[in-house]
C-alpha cells in the first residue's frame, strides 16, 4: 500500500476538487474518481491509504462501497471517510467508518484531518 | 324506597303526550284509592272476624263493597295501562260516584255531609276524561241524589245543591281547558326549540366538517412546505459549501499570494457566504423541527466542550464591535453532564450571537453552571448581555418563527427571525426551557435550563 495514496469519490466535481486540495496539502497524492461502479473497478486494482466516500453517488452507492472496502481485508490499514449531508446516515454510519465528515466539509478541517492520518514514518 | 321503579309503575306508554299525562294521573289516583280501600278491607275485615257470630250487618257490608271496589279498582288500573285512558277514566269516576253514594247514610248523601264529595268525581272528569266531561259527571251526581231523594220519605231533590254542581263542572272545566292550552304551548314551544337545536346542531356539524377540511389542507399544505423548504436548503448548501471551499483554498495561498484588494474582495465573499450559509442552516433546521425529523442524541461530555471554541466562533463579531465576551463556567457542576453536544452548543451560539448583534456597547456573559433557586436537579446556559432590553410585549412573540422584534431594527441585524425559535424547540427537545429577563434599557438574560443526569437511566 502507498501510505501517500488518497482516493476521492464524490460526483460533485466542486467539493471534489476541494477534498483534494485538502487532502494534497496534507502531503497526499490524490485521484479524484465521480462514480460508485468506477471507484470499486480502481480499488480492486490499487489500496489507498484515505478513502474519501460520498454516499450519492451515480451507479453505486457510498454505502454498497464501504460495505465492499470493510469486507476486503487488503483494507485493513485504509481510513475510510464518509462526508454526506445528512445527519441520520452519518449517526447510523458511525460505527463502520473511521470518519464520518457532515457537509459542509472544511478546507480546512479535512486538510488537518488528513494531516494526523499520515503515518509518521512516511515523513521522509 | 326506589322512586324510579314506582314511577315505572305509574308511567303507561302512548303516542298522545297529553293521554300518557292523564293515564298516568289516574294511577297515581287509582294506588291512593288502592290503598285506602285496602285499609278499609283490613279495618273491616277485622271488625268481621272479631265477632264471627254476630257480625254487624253494616260493617259486613262495607267490608264486601271494599272488596267489590278493588276488584273495580284492578280492572280500572288494567283497561287504563292496556287499553285506553278515557275509558278507565270514565269507568273510575262513575265508580268514585258509586263509592260515594254507598259510603254515607243516604240521608247525608242527598242532603248532609256526604253532598260535597260529588264535587270530587266532577272535578276528576275534567281533568282525566275531557274537560267538558265535568258537566256529564255533574249530570251524574244530580241523578243519583234526586233518585236517592225521591226514594227517602220527606225529602225532595235539592235544586240548590245540583246547581252547585254544575257551577262546580263549570269551574272544573274552565281550569282544565286553561291548563291543556298552556300544556299544549308549552310543548309547541318545546318541538320548536328542538327543531332549532336541531337545525343549529346540523349547522354546528357541517362547520366542524368544513373546519376538517380546511384543517387537512392546511397540514397537506405545511407538509408540501417542509419537505420544499428542506429540498431547496440542500440544493443551497452544497453550492455554498463549495463556495465556501474555495474561499478558503484562496485565503490558504493555495492559489498562490494574494494583494490586499483580492484579500478584501475574499472577506467580502466568506463573510457573505457564511451569513447565508447561516440561514439556510436555520431554515433546514426549522423544517427538520417542523417535520419532526430532528432527533436528539444525548452523550456525556465535559461542560467545558460547550464553549470549547465559543470565542473563535463568535469572537470575530464581538471584536469588530469592541464588545467583552466573558465565560464563566462554575466548578460545582456535575462532571460529565449528558446531552446533545453539537446541539447545546448551537443553542449557546445561537444565543450568544443574538446577543452580540443586539449589543452596542458593554458586553456579553455566558454562564454554564447550576440552575438558579430550588431547582437543583437542572443546570443552566445563561448569556446575559448589556443591549436595549426587550419590552413585555416583544418577549412574548421573540420565540415565534420568522417574527423578530421590531423589523426596522432588526433589518441591519440580518437574519430571517428563526435563530431563537430553534432555540427554544431544540431546548424543548431536550425537556429544557428557554426563560428571558430583560428590561428595556437594562439588558437582557436568555436562560436555557436542563434537566441533571443521564436521560437513558432518568427514563427507566
Amino acid at each position: 500500500m502507498n501510505d501517500r495514496s488518497a482516493m476521492i469519490i464524490e460526483d460533485n466535481e466542486d467539493l471534489g476538487i476541494i477534498f483534494a486540495e485538502a487532502l494534497q496539502a496534507a502531503g497526499f497524492e490524490t485521484r479524484l474518481v465521480p462514480d460508485g461502479e468506477r471507484a470499486l473497478a480502481q480499488l480492486k486494482e490499487s489500496v489507498p491509504r484515505i478513502i474519501i466516500v460520498d454516499l450519492h453517488l451515480p451507479h453505486v452507492s457510498g454505502e454498497a462501497i464501504l460495505e465492499w472496502i470493510r469486507s476486503d481485508e487488503r483494507f485493513d490499514e485504509s481510513r475510510v471517510i464518509i462526508a454526506t449531508a445528512d445527519p441520520r446516515m452519518a449517526d447510523m454510519l458511525k460505527e463502520k467508518a473511521d470518519l464520518v465528515l457532515l457537509k459542509p466539509i472544511s478546507f480546512g478541517q479535512l486538510r488537518d484531518l488528513a494531516a494526523r492520518l499520515t503515518p509518521a514514518g512516511s515523513e521522509d | 324506597m326506589d322512586l324510579g321503579a314506582l314511577r315505572r309503575i305509574l308511567e303507561v306508554s302512548s303516542g298522545d303526550p297529553d293521554d300518557a299525562r292523564r293515564r298516568q294521573l289516574l294511577n297515581i289516583l287509582i294506588l291512593g284509592l288502592a290503598v285506602l280501600t285496602l285499609l278499609t278491607i283490613l279495618i273491616t275485615g277485622a271488625v268481621t272476624a272479631s265477632r264471627m257470630r254476630h257480625p254487624d250487618p253494616a260493617v259486613l257490608m262495607a267490608f264486601l263493597l271494599s272488596l267489590a271496589a278493588l276488584a273495580a279498582i284492578v280492572l280500572v288500573f288494567v283497561i287504563n295501562y292496556l287499553w285506553s285512558g278515557r275509558i278507565a277514566s270514565a269507568l273510575f269516576v262513575v265508580m268514585l260516584t258509586v263509592i260515594i253514594t254507598m259510603a254515607d247514610e243516604p240521608s247525608e248523601v242527598v242532603n248532609g255531609r256526604s253532598v260535597f264529595l260529588f264535587t270530587i268525581p266532577i272535578l276528576m272528569a275534567s281533568v282525566l276524561v275531557r274537560p267538558w266531561a265535568g258537566f256529564t259527571a255533574a249530570g251524574l251526581s244530580s241523578a243519583v241524589v234526586t233518585i236517592m231523594a225521591l226514594r227517602l220519605p220527606g225529602y225532595i231533590p235539592p235544586a240548590p245543591t245540583m246547581l252547585g254542581f254544575f257551577a262546580f263542572a263549570l269551574i272544573s272545566w274552565l281550569s282544565a281547558r286553561s291548563l291543556e292550552d298552556a300544556l299544549n304551548e308549552l310543548r309547541g314551544m318545546n318541538r320548536e326549540l328542538d327543531q332549532r337545536v336541531e337545525n343549529r346542531t346540523q349547522a354546528l356539524r357541517e362547520a366542524n366538517e368544513e373546519l376538517a377540511r380546511a384543517n387537512e389542507r392546511l397540514r397537506e399544505l405545511d407538509r408540501l412546505k417542509s419537505r420544499f423548504v428542506s429540498m431547496v436548503s440542500h440544493e443551497l448548501r452544497t453550492p455554498l459549501g463549495a463556495i465556501q471551499g474555495f474561499a478558503e483554498m484562496i485565503r490558504a495561498g493555495i492559489y498562490g499570494p494574494l494583494s490586499d484588494k483580492q484579500d478584501n474582495a475574499l472577506h467580502r465573499i466568506e463573510r457573505n457566504t457564511h451569513r447565508l450559509l447561516n440561514i439556510v442552516n436555520d431554515l433546514l433546521d426549522q423544517a427538520r423541527i417542523e417535520a419532526g425529523e430532528l432527533s436528539i442524541h444525548p452523550e456525556p461530555f465535559a461542560p467545558e466542550a460547550l464553549v470549547e471554541d465559543l470565542e473563535t466562533t463568535v469572537g470575530v463579531l464581538a471584536q469588530q464591535k469592541g464588545l467583552d465576551v466573558t465565560i464563566t463556567i462554575e466548578d460545582d457542576l456535575p462532571c460529565p453532564l449528558y446531552g446533545d453536544r453539537d446541539r447545546l452548543h448551537q443553542v449557546l451560539v445561537n444565543l450568544t450571537n443574538n446577543a452580540i448583534k443586539f449589543t452596542d456597547a458593554g458586553g456579553i456573559h455566558v454562564r454554564v453552571g447550576r440552575a438558579d433557586g430550588d431547582r437543583s436537579s437542572h443546570w443552566a446556559m445563561e448569556v446575559s448581555d448589556t443591549g436595549p432590553g426587550i419590552s413585555e410585549k416583544d418577549q412574548e412573540m421573540i420565540f415565534t418563527p420568522f417574527r423578530r422584534v421590531d423589523d426596522s431594527v432588526t433589518r441591519e441585524h440580518m437574519g430571517v427571525g428563526l435563530g431563537l425559535s430553534i432555540v427554544k424547540q431544540l431546548v424543548e427537545l431536550m425537556d429544557g426551557e428557554v426563560t428571558l429577563e430583560s428590561k428595556l434599557g437594562e439588558g437582557s438574560t436568555f436562560a436555557v435550563i436542563l434537566p441533571l443526569g443521564d436521560p437513558q437511566r432518568r427514563d427507566s
